[in-house]
Parts: C-alpha cells; sequence; structure tokens
C-alpha cells in the first residue's frame, strides 16, 4: 500500500485495512481530539472520529486502541445518531429516585422511566451509516493523547492494522447471512417476554396518566394570585373523541344547510356567475395547457411510430 | 334556461376574442344563436350523439359557451383540434407554385403525344418495346395471342389534375402525398362491348404504357423517375408513378411530391346498367356476346365503373367543398383518423381511404338516414361532421345494404354496400367482409371515445398510431400461403380462408382481419407485375376471452342429417358424435387443454389449414401464446384467477375471518377483517397452494372504536401488541391456527406499526396480521399541526401517517377493488402479474411497488381506449408497456379508474394536487410518478419516498420504449422472453448473489413450528431484501441498489454520479472517503468516495449470502 501523505487540516487520518479474502481495501479514519462548540467536563477527554466502518461497535474502539495501537483504554463510544439519553447516567438518576420515598415520585419521572420500557431489538447488532463519526471517551486525559499519538505514529510509519483483527468472536455478533438469520429469530420476541414488556408498560403508563390527572386536579383546586379557584372539567383523557364529535356537528350543520342554496334569488344569480367565471377561467387555463403543451412537445403531430 | 342564455350574451368577450380568428370553429359556434341552442339541448336529449344544426359564430369565445351548455366534447379537445388541423392542413398555394411547372410540362408532354393506330396486341406490344422498351403492364389474364380486337393509342380528351390535390382535402401526414392527373382516354379507342373479359382493361394497360413510353424523356430531363403502380392496389388498373430520383440528394427530406397519372373513362362509355354488381361481365369461352349469365363480377364491374366516375366524384366533391366550410377540416380529420388504425383506399389496406371517407360525407349531405334524410347538415363544424360520419359508420351495418338514389340494385352478399346511384358505384367496393368489420369495430370505440365524459381522448382519437397489430390484436398469425397478385383471385382465396377461419373459430373470436403488403412501384421495363405483387398475407385475431379456452364444441344434433353431414365435412375426422349429461346427443369436437399441449386455438388452427388448405403446423405461426406459457412458467403454473391456489387462499381467508368473529376472549367487537395481500388480490406472480412456499398474506383488523384506547402513541402500539397476544392465543384455542407468532417491525420508531401477528393456519396458508387503528390518524395529523415539534420529529410523525394511510386504508381499498376488478375481467389478474414479472425481471423489485405495477396495468383495462378491453394477455402486458413508454410522467399524472367512479370532477382534483405536487417538488426528489386512482386521490401512496425514483422511473420507461421499439421492429419474428432479458452493463457494479444460501436452506424446524415450514421461499428472499435494505440505509445517498426476485440470483448497484468527483473533505460527508491522489497543488485536502472500502464492507456485510461482486 502506498503511503498517505494527504492531511486533513487538524485531523489524524489512520489508513486501516478492511478485512477480506477477496480484494484488499483500505479505509481511512480521520481522528482528532473533541472540539466541540459547547464544551462539556468530559470533553477534554473525547477523541473525535470521523468516517467509522459501517460494522463498527464498542468493542472495535476498544480494540482498536487498547491492542492494536496498544494506548489507551477506552471507557465508553458515543455514536453519531443515537440519543444519547439513554444511558448510565439516566437510569442512574431514575433507580436514584425511586429508592426515595414513594409518593415523591411525578409523572415526568415516571414518564422517563416508560421510556425505557421498549420493545426488544430485532437485531443484534447495530450498523453505523457510510462516513459517520463517534466519540470516543477516554478515563482521563492522558491516555486520550497517548491514543492519538499512537495514532498519528502509526499513520507515519504506515503500519498495517487490519480492522477488527484479533478481536475475539464472541465480542461482536456475526455479520452476513447470520446477522439476517438472528433477525428472522429475533423478530418474534417469545410471547412471555412480550407480554412482560406490554405490562410492564401499561403498568406504568397507568400510573403516569394516574399521576398526571392527579397533579392536574391539585393544581386547579389550588387558588390563583387573586384568590380564584378555576372551576372546570376534569382533563379528558379522550380529547380527540370531543374532536370527532365537532366534526360530526358540523357535517351536520352543513347537511341542514344543503338544499337551501337557491332559496334567494340573488343566490341563484351568484352561482350562475360564479359558473360562468368558472367556465372562463377554465377556458383560459386551456390555452394555458395547449401553449405548455406545445412548448414541451412540440406542435401536436400524429404519431407515426408508437411513440413520439 | 333562457335567463341563461341571456346572462351568457351579456359576457364579455375574452381579450384575445377579437384577435384570434381560426378558420374552423367547432361545432361550438352554433349556440351562438339561443333559439339554435335550445333546440340542440332538446335534440340532444333524445339522441345524445347526433348534432344539430344552427348559425355559426365566428370567436373562440363560443367555446366557453359551448361548454356552458354542455355541448362539446370539451374546449379543450376543440383547441387541441384547432392546433392539430393547423399543423395538417397542407400549405397548398405553396405546392402548387412548386408544382405548377411540371404539371404544366407533364401536360404539354401528353398532349404532344403522337396518336398510334390500332394494331394487334402482340404486334403492338412488340412494337413499344422496341422503341421505347416499356413493358405494357397487362392485367391477369393477359391477353391471349389470338385476340381479335385491337389497341391503340389517341390524344386524350381531358386531362387534369384531380383528388385531394385538387380539393385542398389532403392531409400533412407520412403517406406520400401524391398529386393525381387524370387522363380521360378518348372514347373512340373503344368498342361498345369492351367491359366485357377485360378487353378494356387491356386496351388500357396499352394506353398506358404509350403514355409511360412517350412522357419518359421529358420526366427524365426534371428529374422524375417514370414507374408503373397499380391504382388501389388492384391489378387490373395499373398507373403511372413519377417519383423524382433519389440520387439528387441521399436524404431525400422534403422531396417533391409523387405524382399519379390515372385514367378515366366518359361516364357514359360503358351504360351503368352493364356494371351494377350482379352483372356478369367475366365469361366463360372467348365469344363475349354469349348470353349475360354467370358469375356475378361485382369487382370487376366496380373498379370499371370507377374509371368512369373519376370526373364525376371530382366534381362532386368540389361541390360539396365548395357548399359546405368546414367540409376539407373534416376531410382531414377523417383521414388522420383513417390513416391511424391502417385504413387506406387499397384494398389490401381496408379499401377505405381519404378518397371513400370524402365521397361518403358528401353522400351523407345527401341522405343516408333511416328515412332517407340527410345525415349531416353543411352548417356542421368539422367535428361534427367527424363525429356524425364515425356514428354513422359504427351505427349502420352497411351488409344491408344502402342503396342512395336508386332502389333495387340487386347486389351481392357478404360485403357491404353503399350504392351510389348517381354514379353507379358501390363506394365500398374494395372493402371486405372482414375489413369492414374492422372498421365498424374501430368506428364503434372511437365513437364511445368521443361520448365519453370522463377523458378528453384527443390523443386517443387522432394522435396514437393504433394498427401496430401487436397491441391491437389478440394473436397473429402469418401465413406462409402466398396470395396472387390477380385482385380478382386473391380476393377468390381470402374470401375462402376468411370463411373456412371463421367458421372454425366461432364465437372463440370476435375478429378477424387480413392485412397483407401493397404492391409497390416497379420499373416501367420489367415484366413481373404478377410475380412481384404475391404476397404474404398475415391474420390478427381478436378474441373472446370467455369463449377461446372451451375444450368442448357442441354440433348440431345427430338427427339433423343435413347439418350433421354439413359439419362432418367441414371437420373431417376431429367430429365425433358424443352424448351430454342432458340426454342430447351432439356432434362435438374436444381439444386438449393439457398444460403441456399447444392452446387450443393452435390445435383448431393448425387441424383447420391442414384440413382446407393443407398447410402443415410447421408453416404457419401463431404469436401470442408465448405470453400465457411465460406465465404459466413463471407464475407457479397459475395462469388465471380462478385457478386454485387463488381461490383456496382466499376461501383460507374466509374462514380465518369467521373464526375471528368468533373469537371471545377478546374483549372488542370486531368490525372488518380486511384483505391486504396481492396474494388475496389474484395478483401475485407467484402462488401456491396449501403448505406450499408462499410469502405471509397480509390482512387487517379492525375493531369498533373503543374510548378505552390510549391517546398515547407508543401505548397503541403496546396495546396492539397485548391484543395480538391475545387474538394468538385464542385462534390456538379455537384451532383455527396453530404456532401463532406475535412478530415486530419498525421496533426503533414509536409512531410506526410495530407488531403484528403471524397466523399459520390450518389450511395451511400463513396469514400475517395488523390491527388498523383510525384514531392514529387523527392523532399524527393533529400532532403534525403543532407548531413546536422539530424538523425531524416532523419527518418521521409524515412518514408515519404516509404509512398508516398506505397499511391500513389504501392497501385494503386497492384489494377489495381488484377483487372485483380480477372478476370483472378474467385477464386482468394474469396480466398484471405477467407485467409484476416484467419489472422484478428488470430489477425494479426494491424500487417500484407491486400495488403501482397493479395500478399501471388496471389502467389498461379500465382505460382501454384507443383499444378495446383487452382479451388477452399478450394484448394487456404490450399495452401496458406501450403505455409506460408514452407516459410523459415528469408533466402528466397518472390516473386510474378503479371504482367507476372516475369523474371530471376528481380528475380536477388529482390534477390540481398533481401540480401541487410539482410546485412543491420541483426537483421530484420526493415525488417522482404521480399515480392517483378515483379511491385514492393524493396520488402518492404508492410513490412517495423516491419509490421510485426519478432516475428509476427514466429507467422504466427507457426500458419499455426499448421494449416497444423491439416489438416494432421485430414484429412477429420476436422472441418474447426477450423483453424480459435485462441487461446488467449499465450498472457499476452486481453483486451475484451466493446460490446456496438461497437455495438450500432447509427449513429449521420441521414439526415444530408450522411457521417456518411453509416459509423457505420467503425467508431468503426476505434475508435478501433485509441485506439490501441495510445495505441501502447505510449508503443512503451514494448508492442505489436494484434488485429482482429470488430466481434473479443479482442485486445490481449504481454509485451516486454526483458523488464520485473529488471533493473538499468536509465532517459531514455523508460516504466513506479516502484522500484523493494529489493532481494538483491547489486541490489539497481533496478526498473522493472510497469505492474499494465501502464494496469490502458490503460484502462483509453480506457474507455467506453473496458469491461476488462484480465492479465494471
Amino acid at each position: 500500500m502506498k503511503k498517505v501523505t494527504v492531511e486533513v487540516p487538524g485531523y489524524t487520518t489512520l489508513p486501516l485495512q478492511l478485512p477480506s479474502d477477496r480484494k484488499p481495501a483500505t479505509h481511512y479514519l480521520y481522528l482528532r481530539p473533541h472540539e466541540p462548540r459547547v464544551p462539556t467536563p468530559d470533553t477534554s477527554r473525547c477523541l473525535f472520529l470521523v468516517n467509522v466502518p459501517i460494522d463498527t461497535t464498542e468493542a472495535h474502539i476498544r480494540h482498536l486502541f487498547g491492542t492494536q495501537l496498544s494506548a489507551g483504554r477506552v471507557e465508553r463510544v458515543s455514536f453519531e445518531d443515537v440519543p444519547v439519553k439513554k444511558n448510565t447516567v439516566a437510569t442512574d438518576s431514575n433507580l436514584a429516585h425511586r429508592n426515595k420515598k414513594r409518593k415523591r415520585i411525578t409523572a415526568d419521572d415516571l414518564q422517563s422511566q416508560l421510556e425505557d420500557i421498549w420493545l426488544p431489538s430485532t437485531w443484534n447488532r447495530e450498523l453505523q451509516k457510510s462516513g459517520s463519526h463517534a466519540i470516543v471517551f477516554f478515563p482521563d486525559i492522558p491516555s486520550m493523547e497517548s491514543s492519538l499519538k499512537a495514532a498519528s505514529k502509526a499513520a507515519r510509519k504506515g503500519t498495517s492494522i487490519v480492522w477488527g483483527e484479533g478481536l475475539p468472536s464472541d465480542r461482536v455478533p456475526p455479520l452476513g447471512l447470520q446477522r439476517y438469520i438472528a433477525h428472522e429469530r429475533l423478530r418474534y420476541p417469545d410471547r412471555a417476554t412480550l407480554l412482560r414488556t406490554v405490562n410492564e408498560f401499561m403498568t406504568v403508563f397507568e400510573g403516569v396518566s394516574e399521576a398526571r390527572k392527579r397533579e392536574e386536579t391539585k393544581r386547579l383546586a389550588e387558588p390563583d394570585e387573586d384568590g380564584f379557584v378555576t372551576v372546570m372539567h376534569g382533563p379528558k383523557l379522550n380529547s380527540v373523541s370531543r374532536e370527532d364529535e365537532m366534526k360530526e356537528l358540523v357535517e351536520r350543520q352543513k347537511q341542514k344547510a344543503a338544499g337551501l342554496e337557491d332559496f334567494y334569488r340573488f343566490q341563484s344569480r351568484e352561482k350562475r356567475k360564479e359558473r360562468q367565471n368558472q367556465l372562463l377561467r377554465r377556458f383560459d387555463e386551456d390555452k394555458r395547457k395547449l401553449r405548455d403543451m406545445r412548448d414541451r412537445r412540440g406542435k401536436i403531430r400524429v404519431s407515426i411510430f408508437f411513440f413520439p | 334556461m333562457s335567463a341563461h342564455t341571456v346572462k351568457r350574451r351579456k359576457l364579455s368577450p375574452s381579450p384575445d376574442a377579437s384577435t384570434s380568428h381560426t378558420k374552423s370553429s367547432g361545432d361550438s359556434t352554433r349556440t351562438s344563436s339561443k333559439a339554435g341552442s335550445e333546440k340542440t339541448a332538446a335534440a340532444r336529449k333524445n339522441d345524445s350523439t347526433k348534432p344539430q344544426a344552427g348559425s355559426r359564430g365566428k370567436d373562440e369565445r363560443s367555446a366557453e359557451i359551448a361548454m356552458a351548455s354542455g355541448f362539446y366534447k370539451s374546449s379543450f379537445f376543440k383547441l387541441q383540434m384547432d392546433e392539430l388541423l393547423t399543423g395538417l392542413r397542407p400549405n397548398y398555394d405553396k405546392r402548387i407554385s412548386k408544382l405548377q411547372d411540371t404539371l404544366c410540362k407533364l401536360k404539354n408532354a401528353i398532349e404532344t403525344l403522337p396518336e398510334n393506330p390500332a394494331k394487334s396486341v402482340a404486334e403492338a406490344e412488340k412494337e413499344l418495346r422496341g422503341i421505347s422498351g416499356v413493358v405494357v403492364p397487362w392485367p391477369e389474364p393477359r391477353p391471349a395471342k389470338d385476340t381479335k380486337y385491337t389497341v391503340s393509342y389517341a390524344k386524350p380528351t381531358n386531362i387534369n389534375v384531380v383528388g385531394s390535390f385538387a380539393l385542398r382535402t389532403g392531409a400533412k401526414t407520412s403517406d406520400i402525398r401524391s398529386v393525381d392527373m387524370a387522363v380521360t382516354m378518348p372514347s373512340s379507342i373503344f368498342q361498345e362491348k369492351d367491359y366485357v373479359n377485360y378487353r378494356y382493361f387491356h386496351k388500357r394497360a396499352y394506353y398506358v404504357a404509350c403514355l409511360a413510353a412517350g412522357i419518359q424523356d421529358s420526366m427524365n430531363e426534371l428529374g422524375l423517375e417514370v414507374k408503373f403502380g397499380l391504382q388501389d392496389g388492384d391489378s387490373l388498373r395499373p398507373l403511372i408513378l413519377l417519383e423524382s430520383r433519389p440520387t439528387s440528394k441521399d436524404d431525400q427530406t422534403p422531396s417533391r411530391p409523387q405524382i399519379r397519372i390515372l385514367t378515366a373513362i366518359d361516364s357514359t362509355l360503358f351504360p351503368i346498367t352493364r356494371t351494377l354488381p350482379m352483372k356478369s361481365n367475366v365469361r366463360q369461352g372467348s365469344s363475349a356476346d354469349q348470353s349475360e349469365i354467370g358469375e356475378p363480377t361485382p369487382f370487376y364491374n366496380a373498379s370499371l365503373r370507377s374509371e368512369a366516375t373519376v370526373s364525376q366524384y371530382h366534381k362532386y366533391l368540389h361541390l360539396a367543398s365548395q357548399k359546405c366550410e368546414s367540409f376539407r377540416d373534416a376531410c382531414i380529420l377523417g383521414r388522420t383518423w383513417l390513416q391511424q388504425r391502417g385504413f387506406h383506399t387499397s384494398f389490401q389496406n381496408g379499401g377505405f381511404g381519404g378518397f371513400e371517407w370524402a365521397a361518403l360525407i358528401s353522400l351523407l349531405f345527401e341522405g343516408g338516414g333511416p328515412t332517407g334524410q340527410p345525415i349531416l347538415m353543411r352548417s356542421y363544424s368539422s367535428y361534427q361532421i367527424f363525429k356524425a360520419t364515425i356514428q354513422f359508420l359504427a351505427g349502420r351495418d352497411l351488409t344491408t345494404p344502402l342503396l342512395l338514389f336508386a332502389s333495387d340494385v340487386p347486389v351481392p352478399d357478404g360485403g357491404p354496400v353503399l350504392y351510389d346511384g348517381r354514379r353507379g358505384l358501390n363506394l365500398l367496393y374494395k372493402m371486405t367482409p372482414w375489413s369492414y368489420a374492422a372498421l365498424r369495430h374501430e368506428a364503434t370505440i372511437t365513437l364511445k371515445m368521443l361520448n365519453e365524459s370522463r377523458e378528453d381522448n384527443f390523443d386517443r382519437v387522432f394522435i396514437v398510431k393504433v394498427d401496430e397489430s401487436a397491441l391491437r390484436f389478440d394473436r397473429l398469425i402469418s401465413f406462409p400461403k402466398s396470395f396472387s397478385g390477380d385482385t380478382l383471385q386473391a380476393l377468390r382465396e381470402q374470401n375462402s380462408l376468411y370463411s373456412v377461419l371463421s367458421k372454425a373459430l366461432g364465437d372463440r373470436v370476435k375478429l378477424i382481419s387480413f392485412a397483407s403488403e401493397s404492391v409497390g412501384a416497379w420499373s416501367t421495363r420489367s415484366k413481373g407485375l404478377t410475380k412481384k405483387a404475391s404476397h404474404c398475407l398475415s391474420v390478427g385475431l381478436l378474441l373472446d376471452a370467455d369463449n377461446v379456452g372451451r375444450v368442448v364444441d357442441h354440433g348440431p344434433p345427430a338427427e339433423e342429417k343435413e347439418e350433421a353431414a354439413s359439419f362432418r365435412a367441414f371437420w373431417g375426422e376431429k367430429a365425433e358424435l358424443r352424448r351430454f349429461k342432458d340426454g342430447s346427443i351432439l356432434e362435438s369436437l374436444v381439444w386438449s387443454d393439457q398444460p403441456s399441449e399447444e392452446s387450443i386455438l393452435h390445435q383448431i388452427l393448425a387441424y383447420v389449414l391442414n384440413q382446407h388448405f393443407q398447410v402443415d403446423e410447421e408453416d404457419f405461426l401463431l404469436t401470442g401464446d408465448e405470453y400465457d406459457d411465460l406465465l404459466y412458467d413463471e407464475g407457479d403454473g397459475v395462469v388465471a384467477y380462478s385457478n386454485s391456489p387463488f381461490q383456496s387462499i382466499n376461501e383460507a381467508f374466509k374462514e380465518l375471518e369467521r373464526s375471528v368473529r368468533d373469537m371471545e376472549e377478546v374483549p372488542l367487537e370486531i368490525r372488518h377483517l380486511a384483505p391486504a395481500s396481492p396474494l388475496l388480490r389474484y395478483t401475485a406472480l407467484r402462488v401456491q397452494g396449501p403448505g406450499g412456499a408462499n410469502e405471509p398474506a397480509d390482512v387487517v383488523l379492525q375493531f369498533e372504536s373503543s374510548p378505552k384506547w390510549p391517546d398515547d402513541f407508543a401505548a397503541i402500539q403496546m396495546t396492539k401488541a397485548a391484543f395480538l397476544i391475545k387474538i394468538g392465543d385464542s385462534l390456538e384455542s379455537s384451532g383455527a391456527a396453530s404456532g401463532c407468532r406475535v412478530g415486530l417491525e419498525n421496533e426503533s420508531s414509536k409512531v410506526l406499526n410495530n407488531a403484528y401477528l403471524d397466523i399459520p393456519h390450518t389450511s395451511g396458508f400463513l396469514f400475517r396480521l395488523r390491527i388498523h387503528h383510525e384514531r392514529e390518524q387523527t392523532l399524527l395529523e393533529r400532532q403534525l399541526k403543532n407548531k413546536s415539534i422539530n424538523p425531524r420529529e416532523r419527518e418521521e410523525l409524515a412518514f408515519a401517517l404516509f404509512s398508516y394511510k398506505k397499511l391500513f386504508v389504501q392497501t385494503s381499498r386497492l384489494t377489495q377493488a381488484l377483487r372485483s376488478l380480477c372478476t370483472r375481467f378474467p385477464l386482468m389478474s394474469p396480466t398484471i402479474r405477467l407485467v409484476k414479472y416484467w419489472f422484478t425481471s428488470h430489477l425494479f423489485s426494491a424500487q417500484v411497488s407491486e400495488e403501482l405495477v397493479e395500478l399501471l396495468t388496471i389502467r389498461t383495462f379500465t382505460q382501454s381506449y384507443p383499444w378495446d378491453c383487452p382479451s388477452s394477455i399478450m394484448t394487456g402486458f404490450l399495452r401496458t408497456l406501450h403505455f409506460l413508454s408514452r407516459w410523459d410522467w415528469q408533466q402528466e399524472p397518472f390516473i386510474v379508474d378503479l371504482g367507476g367512479d372516475l369523474s371530471p370532477e376528481i380528475t380536477e382534483t388529482i390534477r390540481t394536487r398533481f401540480t401541487a405536487w410539482r410546485n412543491i417538488d420541483p426537483a421530484m426528489n420526493n415525488v417522482a410518478l404521480f399515480v392517483a386512482s378515483d379511491l385514492d386521490t393524493d396520488g402518492i401512496t404508492w410513490t412517495q419516498y423516491e419509490m421510485p425514483s426519478k432516475v428509476v422511473a427514466g429507467r422504466m420507461t427507457m426500458l419499455a420504449k426499448a421494449a416497444v421499439n423491439l416489438l416494432r421492429t421485430q414484429n412477429q419474428d420476436l422472441d418474447v422472453p426477450d423483453l424480459f432479458q435485462t441487461s446488467l452493463a449499465p450498472y457499476d457494479f452486481v453483486i451475484h448473489l451466493s446460490s446456496k444460501a438461497l437455495g438450500d436452506r432447509p427449513a429449521v424446524s420441521k414439526y415444530k413450528n408450522l411457521a417456518e415450514m411453509g416459509t423457505s421461499r420467503g425467508s431468503k428472499m426476505v434475508m435478501v431484501k433485509s441485506f439490501v435494505h441495510d445495505v441501502q440505509a447505510c449508503y443512503s445517498q451514494s448508492v442505489l441498489l436494484f434488485h429482482g426476485d429470488e430466481r434473479c440470483g443479482v442485486v445490481a448497484g449504481l454509485w451516486n454520479p454526483q458523488m464520485v468527483k473529488p471533493r473538499a473533505w468536509n465532517l459531514k460527508t455523508p460516504y466513506s472517503t479516502a484522500p484523493a491522489p494529489e493532481a494538483s497543488q491547489e486541490k489539497q485536502n481533496q478526498v473522493k468516495i472510497n469505492h474499494p472500502a465501502i464494496l469490502n464492507e458490503i460484502s462483509r456485510l453480506g457474507e455467506g449470502l453473496l458469491d461476488t461482486i462484480e465492479t465494471k
């Protein structure tokens, strides 16, 4: 492989050999210290990776920095397009809440809890979009720096790094046929798991609506600044049904009005006028259409062959 | 009514009314008279198609008024027609000035020719050849050596230009526009009895030869070549053609038109009574004085008479064009209409062309109605004349003779007769029973088109070329038997073939049509009129789809001796006596309907042709069965919708519906269980019986509405899942199914449908049930109105609404509509399936949805104009391709009538939406094809989100055009599978799927799970689809993948051409990049797409599924 001299300003370009029994191919990974517009305390120990291979997993990245470049230990990896919220921090705080007094649980807490209960994924391994980026969290700044250094050294020296080589096969689910067979299996979760998920979800969901209702009533029962209490119906669970009702009413009103358009003379006169105007308009439109057609296909011509 | 009219007259004229002045204003004009309009309205009610007279207006405003009172087809129709007429009206002044000189010289040359005294035939012929080398174009039979009468040449009594050029009734069309010059032969060279036994024609042939010889030199000077040809394909009447020599310029662009020199005689030379249709003028033996008994010779007589009527008709037509302003335009319309349907004056091409049309119109000004009243008024507009004439042709069966200005003229049976008593000619003498049937067929269809309010049909009446035989006919037979160049002889032979075929095929066919090549021109020095003129015949059949597959034909009962005998005589050994269930004993014929055998039609033809004409089976070629056979091979042996797999899966569905309704454990009432799968609407290309490897058949379950449903998207999905588990349990406990499983889809989204239930029904079919909850739509719509959501959420919601409508509303609607359409049109199902095969063969499966293909094909049936509804798979399939090749999808929406409710208002709505979409998305990045129906006016249900993208849509059009082109150029030699052969050359890379992985994967657990058993075919394709989906998701912008179905074995890919160029590195580059080789110093930091790496990633992703990736 020819040595790569191209540098993208600010980035280290790390060539990776892609494993293949067929044609050799080189992938290029671009690295730099993470510098987001709004820095957080964590950013200083992060590396920003651009153009990760589509089959990148956290294990791959760990393996790359830990073993293949023998630099730093990776704490975790955050990929593009994956919502951050789902991660440990959020659940931790949730758990912390739950350990406190039960009655203090608010609807919002329940809501966030609800978001974690969901149907199981039907894939055993996520894929990355081509050309996407990832943020690698290192435990500390030195290990980040040494990793970056190791990467640029490898790039400079032209060390051949084969992507994912030596990664124990039990660390990542395989791609290819196995992946799709697994997908076929995972599409049908077993009945008990599914039922449990559904039940759990519905219980928490009920909890959320209960809590919301309670909070609403409580809020309404409190007098406002002027000391008034607004009297209202309780919050509707189904505001949609009311919408439907409204629609029906409008519909009925329309029906009632039907047949009354010709009642007055002026009405029929206006209607006639309207129709004439419409005809005129349509005639002009037709003319325009013909003009358009002519512009598009030339003159109307009798087709000699199958297609003009 | 009167109030309306008064009002209307006050309308201010449109701004351009005063400036524009079209010569032919449509029939709208008459309505400017109040009285006229009322009268017409009344008349219209009684007879909706017969136009009425009225006074004519001059301005275009009248079109609006016409629209207002509903007289006109549409103002757009009129505008298009005006445009067409302007385009087709030849500029006669220009043409005359160009030709004047030539014609004058020609006339002079003829006038100065020396007389040629009477000589015996042999002597005259020899002398002519000696002097000028011209061979006399004798008609068959040529005069005998010992002929007693003499031939001579004398100065013509009159030379003049006649026909469309002189009358200015011609149209600029693709045909060679010829200028006719009639030379009236002096009566002195004929004798009283010359009308018998070809004498007239022999003398005429000599006269023509003398003319040709005489003008040869002077015409050569003008660069014109003198040739012989046949007038109207009639071998009795050779004529002289003057063609400009092609050598002058290689591409003869606007070359001078052909000049034809016709001959004429004085109309009184032979009395009309001698040439009446039933007179016998060709007699056995040489003595012409025998009594006048013998076979009638209608064609011969009429041929003779038409020589005598040249100037009469010329004057007559001239008069008509003088009296009726729109006569010329009506002629242009008629000519165009006829030409698009392959009708021309010559007898091989139907015997009904521009001249006959013009003469017919002129006659209809004077009569033709049921009580002899005129059909046309001189005040009619061209459109009215056209329509009324079409109506006359369609409505009046002229095989019951119509005699004008005459009575009691005996006429022959069979052919049509429109006898013009004044001139003594059956105007339709060149028409055969089959060409007349074809003409009426076309007229009937055109009349329907003109009367249809749904569409304006202008294109289909005038623009589309209708006469391509493979699109027009269901079966084509090409016949090796050459027919004699002698017109009379050929007519006799064709007649007998026609009668045998029509008797043999009976009600299996609706129309039999013969077509043969017209005879071209030949050099004056060569002989070979007869040899050259013999030609092959091709036969087109329009089938009656209901009867064509009948296995047993019933003949007459055995007791009716006479008829039984004639039946036996006709059918020979094939006829057998059979006793039927009702006790009758009938002569009958039994054909085989085994798939291994040739089609029944083929069997009949082979037998009959051999029996009556000694034509071997190998010697004739029947085209059309290949399409049925192909579908049989590719479609799991199923051709008709009534075949058992389709029927059994539908019965299984009914059973399932019953079981679902009977479920007790489910707390909600069932409103509806709707089928929503191609398998349940007879349109799946591949379908197998119970236990076969079918794809799961989608069904949609709707509960009665209940307020207990949550109002939260996620909660709705969970509730659905809970219901599905419950339904599965319930169906299993009732024994309707075993091994029900809830499956997940779109699990990463909370607004899309997440769960379905796979039901392995006891019948052996697999159903896939989803729950339709109508409140989802309301919720989605409400959420979309919410202004605070971010664009990404909005996109997701919009997509969810789109999928909701598609999955739960439109699919079941379409299924419902197709289930009834397929029963109404039995050929719809097989045609759709063959078209689907075409699409999958060309690797469109990923981009063109099955539903889209269905809609595109349905149109061929519900809006079949300019043809009748297809009655074979071939026509259905080819017409669909033909439509695709012509569809300008960038500018035109596709509108199909599914429920028969397509009204102009709906069409208007659809067009408005189409325009709106093109305004929103002019680059067509989201919606390329716009496909709407009366049941789905949105028009984007099946095509939004680049299904297909404009690139793919363009390829579709291209392939359709290529297919149609192949059909046109190869005609009957076309090998049908060629149409389904796709080329992989245009693709950048081709992924060859591993046949091992696809083919041999054994069903995982045979006994444990019924569901897996039946899915071996489905599952392997599902995996390929998942793989393609993965790849497409990873490289959404840089790669476009194409695949067919499991039999294709390849996935083909294209790189996005916009992303191939190196560009500056960017964080947001949506594809894998590699540093570009440094070409120049300025272009540093350039990167380019890393094709090898991407292909490597793809191949690792498809490990085990694919064999190789081949790149260009």
